[in-house]
Order: structure tokens, then C-alpha cells, then sequence
């Protein structure tokens, strides 16, 4: 009875101490979410990922079956990327640089979001298996939506997450970080020593 | 230390206006440390900021990765692994729950990667180079220095991601505090100097340096529970023993006894950790092929031990006298004292003629008349003095057995005393003791792991092929299985197999982190 009682006390405290440690390494997800309804620590670090950048992609309110699945900033790249349960795993993801080749890509004028904000399209093969680029340009950045559906799902999906993703502007960040007495070095921002 | 800056980070996440505070003060430092930047200075510290370059790391990782296997220090290679995966994992880990961006308010001049807090690089490196002082350096002043130099390459790295603004100081701090205390826990909780040193002579895991402050431990302790004055220590037979630290005590004569020398056998709590180890792998691998119920502290090691040598005594069987245990540190050390047998040599460098053949079996069917099996017959364990068969490391004996058990005593006898003669003269022999069936029973029985390691590497050496020979005399019988089936065994596999399961998915979905 002792022993069978050992064994699943020990059962249990493998399980658990295996949880505990693989739940984090499995969701890198949560707390990253560069939201546009705030100015979060994940804002601040894309922000510096690209010091030219005068606006910052974030995600606004996804449409239903899609996920926020995982974010990366280094220097000069900031990304982040969405699941969908239609399109698959990562069939978005969304890349700050602080340039990027749109000569491939056709302009397209009347899907602009803001002013000064140019919309290029790349149009890479269509359903099954939808690929498109598109992409941001702003003064100091750009930003590269990747569109990679591994089903079938159509086209139209890529245009219902559209609307749930936007911009944060330097300056609000900027704002933010101030209020905290600190400086967002960058674009708009007063010379930083160094 | 790390449970206290934890505990300060806690308290600073908390309050926002302490966090505050800091950050600002952090800022105010690391602009005032800008202010200095000139550009070659800025040149020589990007070049000490290489030290935390991927390449730089894995070449150095890798490197002592070869050099422990090819000094085959397997348990250093595996903490070595172990503590850098640890780390990695924890200060990524940490760094994407704590969210601390770069450094504001500074330019920041070198290549990054995520979150500051903690820093990684620093983690990284702190944790190679300590995993190399206690890994690959012997310890004394090489693994002081070894440590320093870590402590002075890690301090410039630290001063280069300051001046180059892509840390904050608590960064480097805490990443410093995690890649030295996660290998240090490690290498010093599971291979301690004492247990496990790292030195390049040859020598067996298990033993114990018996030299220093544990020497005159074993001389104080002898003398006070004992009452006998220890002239010499020296470890003997390490070869064959890998179990504990069997030594050679040479005591002053006393009034009824003569200057002489008594065996002993150190045991520590790493040789409990083995043998539970060792009990969880063969219940794993064969189920419960006997009772393989692990012992929980090291004086039931040795009070075991002495039970068995006074049983033995007791049951006419030649084994050493026992002279009793000695505390040398409470429930961590203990050592077993007993009669060494001198003029006795090992049966493997001994003359085996008819005589020591009979004594031999005569031996075996003594423990058999007992209820008893030994469940280590090897050549290192039978002693020949004057013709006669002599037992020693009597450890593993068994009250009550299994005749499986006892079958495989017999066999390995058998097979140590053939090694020295041949199998028709020990069969014929045999027979004096045995019936035709029992032998059988016991060849049926002697398969595999049922012998002991070192008699079947005398085996595979000598070239013959031994055990058919005596299959082939005895009457036939049908192999028995050493294979055991029970809730228990399935439950321990299932457990082995989630946590192996979880290592691998923690090193697959880590492996960027860790590589």
C-alpha cells in the first residue's frame, strides 16, 4: 500500500514538475501581444528593433479563428506572427523593418490607412495554398504582411484579419515612455548620447 | 542569492514607483556611461562583445563537449548539458514573462536579440565558463583560476553591453546570477570534488578520495568508536568494486593483537543514489527479478552490510569477521569494518585444482542449505587462502531467494572456476553437490545480466564458450526468462518515458535557445 501510494505521489510530482516547466516553453504567446489599444513593454521593444520606424504594427481585435501565436524583436527587425484555424498555423506574419523591396509589388492607392502610408501588393500564388505579400511603407519603416495559408481556405479570410490590425504611432509610444521620466530614442525623439 | 533577487524583482514589478526609480537610475548610469564613448573604444568594445557571439559560444560549448568525451567523463557531460540547457531555458524563459525592453535613452550600438531582462548572453557565457572550471578543471587553484578568469571574462563582457547601451546593469546581474549558480547547484549537488573529482589518473566514479580531511575523519572516528589506532590508509581493489570505496586499514597492535590490517568499506550518500538508480534501471529493464526495494540512507547500507557478514558467520559460510561500523559524518558517511584476509589472493590470479574446485561448490550449497544467495559470485568477490575458497563483499546476499537466484549463484561459480580449469572437471565435480537437474536449472538460469559484469568479461576474453559447454553436459532444460511483468514495472516505465518525453520536447521546442 506504501509502496503503490510512492508510486503515484511520484507519478504526480513528475507530472506536475513536467507541466510546470513545459507549459511556458510552449506559449510564447500572452502577455507579447503588441496591442494597439496600449503602449506595452513588446511596443516599446519593436519600437527600438527599428529606431526609424514612425509607426509601429500592432494587433487591434482579431476576427474570430484567429490567434496571436508568437512575437521576436532584434535589432532592426521586429516581427510577429497569427495562426488561423482556417488558413493553418502562422498563415500571417507581420514584419517592421526599416525597408523593404516593393519593386515586385503593384501599388494599390485606395487601400491606404492612413496618411502618408503607401500599400503595395505581391500576389504569390492563389487557393489551395494562398500567398500574397503586402506591404506598409511609412516614413523611416515598413511593414510586411506575409500571408502563407497552408489549407485551402480562400483569399477572403486574408481580408477579414486586415481589419484587425493597425498601427501605434512613434510618437504615442514615445509619450508613453516619457510619462516613466525615460527618452524612446529615434525617430522624433531629441538626440540620445552616443 | 537568486531566490533574493527574485524576491527584489518581485518587489520592484510590484511597485510601480520603485520600478520606476530604477529604471531612471539605470538610465542616468548608462547615459553617463555614453557620454564616454569615443571611437576607438567603441571599436575594442564590440570586439569584447564578440565573447557573446553565438559562434564564439557554440566553439567553446563544443569544444568541451568533445573534450569530456574523450576523457569519458559521462556524469560532467551530462550536467555540463544539463546546466547550460537549464540556464538558457530559465533566463528565456524569464526574459519573456519579465518584458524589460533595451535600454531607453541611449543609443545602442551592438547587435541584439528579445527582451533585456535577463541577459542571456551573459547568462550563457557565465554558465560555459563555470560549467568548464567544474567539468574539466581539477579542483584546487586550476579551478580558482578557472573560475577568476571566468569571473574576469564575464566582467568584461558586462562592461562592454553597458557601454554599448544594450543592457541594463540589473540585466547583466541577474543573467550573471543565473549562468553561475545554475551549473555551480548542479556540479556541486550531483558530483561533488569528494565523490565524483574531476582528475586525470584512472580511478572508478564510485570512490572516494580517502586522502585530506576525510583521512584524518576515518583515523579520528576508527580510534574513538573502534579504540584502534589507523597507521595507514589505502584504497585496495577498486577495480572490482564499484559500489563504494573499499580500503585497506593498517592498525597498531593492542594489547591482545598484533600490528595488522583490517579491510573497510566507505560508503557515502551518492552510493544510495546509485543503488536506487541502479534498482530503477533493472526493475525498468527486467520487472521485478527480485527484491529490488531501494535502501533510503547510508546507514542502512552499512548496517545491512554488517548483518549479512555476522548471518554468513553465523552460517559456517568463510567470509570476513566483522569488526563493526564507524560514523565518520552522520547519515552522510559510514564505514564497515571487517577482517582482511591476508595471504589470500583474488581466485583469478590464484592456482584452481580439484581441491579449490570442491570448495568452491561446497560453498554455494552452504548458502543454498542457508536460504541464502550471494547475487554477486564474480572473480573479484572469491578469494583462495591455503586451498580454501574465501567470500568477501557479501552486500547483495539475500535472505530467502528465489531459486531462480540461487540457480545463478551456482552457475556463476561454476562458470569462474571452469574459467581457471575447464567445464568437464568442475561438472564432475558438481555433481558431488548438485544433481544433473539443479545444474541444468541453473544453466537454464544464467543468462545475460544474471552474471555479474566483470565474470561475463572474463567470459567473452577467455574465447570459450563456457556456458553451452556446461548446457551441453547437463540434462536439457528450457532457458528461463528473466523477464517480469507487474503494475509496477508498467507505472516506472510510463513515468521514465514522460520524462524523457518532456526532456525531448524541452530540448525540441528549445532548441534555438539552447544551440
Amino acid at each position: 500500500m506504501r509502496g503503490g501510494g510512492g508510486m503515484i505521489g511520484r507519478t504526480l510530482v513528475v507530472g506536475a514538475v513536467g507541466l510546470t516547466i513545459a507549459l511556458p516553453a510552449c506559449s510564447t504567446a500572452g502577455s507579447s501581444v503588441p496591442s494597439c489599444e496600449r503602449e506595452g513593454n513588446e511596443t516599446v521593444l519593436a519600437a527600438q528593433a527599428v529606431p526609424s520606424a514612425t509607426l509601429i504594427p500592432c494587433v487591434d481585435s482579431l476576427p474570430a479563428g484567429w490567434t496571436f501565436a508568437g512575437s521576436r524583436s532584434t535589432n532592426g527587425l521586429a516581427e510577429f506572427w497569427l495562426d488561423s484555424d482556417r488558413a493553418g498555423i502562422r498563415a500571417l506574419s507581420v514584419t517592421l523593418t526599416s525597408t523593404c523591396d516593393t519593386s515586385r509589388a503593384v501599388e494599390i492607392t485606395a487601400a491606404a490607412p492612413r496618411p502618408g502610408v503607401r500599400i503595395f501588393e505581391e500576389p504569390l500564388s492563389l487557393p489551395p495554398h494562398f500567398q500574397a505579400d503586402r506591404f506598409a511603407t511609412f516614413p523611416g519603416g515598413c511593414v510586411t504582411y506575409r500571408f502563407r495559408f497552408t489549407t485551402d481556405a480562400p483569399a477572403t479570410v486574408a481580408l477579414e484579419v486586415d481589419q484587425g490590425l493597425g498601427f501605434v504611432t512613434r510618437e504615442r509610444v514615445a509619450g508613453a515612455v516619457r510619462r516613466l521620466g525615460l527618452t524612446l530614442c529615434g525617430a522624433g525623439a531629441p538626440p540620445c548620447p552616443g | 542569492m537568486l531566490g533574493l533577487f527574485v524576491v527584489i524583482l518581485v518587489g520592484l514589478g510590484l511597485s510601480e514607483s520603485l520600478g520606476g526609480m530604477l529604471e531612471r537610475w539605470e538610465a542616468r548610469q548608462l547615459a553617463g556611461l555614453a557620454e564616454l564613448r569615443t571611437g576607438w573604444l567603441t571599436q575594442a568594445m564590440l570586439a569584447v562583445n564578440l565573447l557573446a557571439s553565438r559562434w564564439t559560444i557554440r566553439t567553446v560549448r563544443w569544444g568541451t563537449i568533445l573534450a569530456l568525451i574523450a576523457v569519458r567523463r559521462w556524469r560532467h557531460l551530462l550536467l555540463f548539458l544539463g546546466s547550460l540547457f537549464a540556464a538558457e531555458l530559465i533566463a528565456y524563459q524569464l526574459s519573456i514573462g519579465i518584458t524589460r525592453p533595451r535600454p531607453l535613452g541611449v543609443v545602442i550600438l551592438a547587435p541584439w536579440n528579445g527582451y533585456s531582462m535577463p541577459s542571456r548572453p551573459v547568462a550563457g557565457l557565465a554558465a560555459t565558463g563555470i560549467g568548464i572550471a567544474y567539468a574539466l578543471v581539477v579542483p584546487g587553484r586550476p579551478r580558482a583560476v578557472a573560475k577568476w578568469t571566468t569571473g574576469v571574462v564575464v566582467g568584461m563582457l558586462v562592461f562592454a553591453r553597458l557601454y554599448l547601451g544594450v543592457d541594463h546593469p540589473t540585466d547583466d546581474l541577474f543573467g550573471m546570477i543565473i549562468g553561475v549558480s545554475i551549473p555551480l547547484v548542479a556540479f556541486r549537488w550531483f558530483a561533488p570534488n569528494d565523490v565524483f573529482p574531476v582528475s586525470y589518473r584512472r580511478g572508478k566514479a564510485a570512490h572516494l578520495d580517502v586522502g585530506g580531511r576525510r583521512g584524518q575523519a576515518i583515523r579520528e572516528a576508527v580510534r574513538d568508536q573502534i579504540g584502534l589506532e589507523v597507521l595507514e590508509i589505502k584504497p585496495v581493489g577498486l577495480e572490482g568494486s564499484g559500489g563504494s570505496t573499499p580500503l585497506r586499514l593498517k592498525v597498531a597492535a593492542t594489547d591482545d593483537e598484533p600490528e595488522r590490517y583490517l579491510f573497510a568499506k566507505l560508503y557515502a550518500k551518492n552510493h544510495v543514489r546509485a543503488d536506487r538508480w541502479y534498482k530503477l534501471g533493472r526493475s525498468i529493464l527486467y520487472g521485478a527479478l527480485e527484491d529490488e526495494t531501494p535502501f533510503g540512507t547510508v546507514r542502512r547500507f552499512v548496517e545491512y552490510e554488517d548483518y549479512t557478514l555476522r548471518l554468513l558467520r553465523d552460517a559456517g559460510i568463510p567470509t570476513p569477521a566483522p569488526f563493526g561500523i564507524v560514523e565518520i559524518t552522520p547519515e552522510r558517511e559510514y564505514m564497515i569494518l571487517m577482517e582482511f584476509f591476508a595471504g589470500a589472493v583474488e581466485i583469478g590470479e590464484s592456482e584452481v585444482d580439484d581441491g579449490v574446485i570442491s570448495d568452491g561448490l561446497a560453498v554455494i550449497r552452504a548458502f543454498w542449505d542457508a536460504g541464502l544467495a550471494h547475487r554477486d559470485i564474480k572473480p573479484a568477490n572469491l578469494m583462495v587462502r591455503d586451498g580454501k575458497v574465501l567470500v568477501i563483499d557479501v552486500f547483495f546476499v539475500q535472505v530467502r531467494p528465489s531459486p531462480w537466484r540461487q540457480a545463478v549463484d551456482l552457475a556463476n561459480m561454476m562458470l569462474v572456476l571452469a574459467v581457471k580449469t575447464d567445464a568437464e572437471r568442475v561438472y564432475r565435480r558438481a555433481l558431488e553437490y548438485f544433481t544433473p537437474e539443479e545444474i541444468a536449472e541453473a544453466f537454464a538460469a544464467a543468462r545475460g545480466v544474471a552474471s555479474p559484469t566483470q565474470l561475463r568479461s572474463v567470459l567473452k576474453s577467455d574465447g570459450r564458450d563456457l556456458v553451452n559447454e556446461f548446457r551441453a553436459m547437463a540434462p536439457p532444460r528450457a532457458p528461463i526468462s528473466i523477464q517480469r511483468w507487474s503494475l509496477r514495472r508498467v507505472v516506472l516505465t510510463f513515468e521514465v518515458l514522460i520524462g524523457a518525453l518532456i526532456v525531448l520536447s524541452l530540448l525540441v521546442s528549445n532548441w534555438a535557445v539552447f544551440a
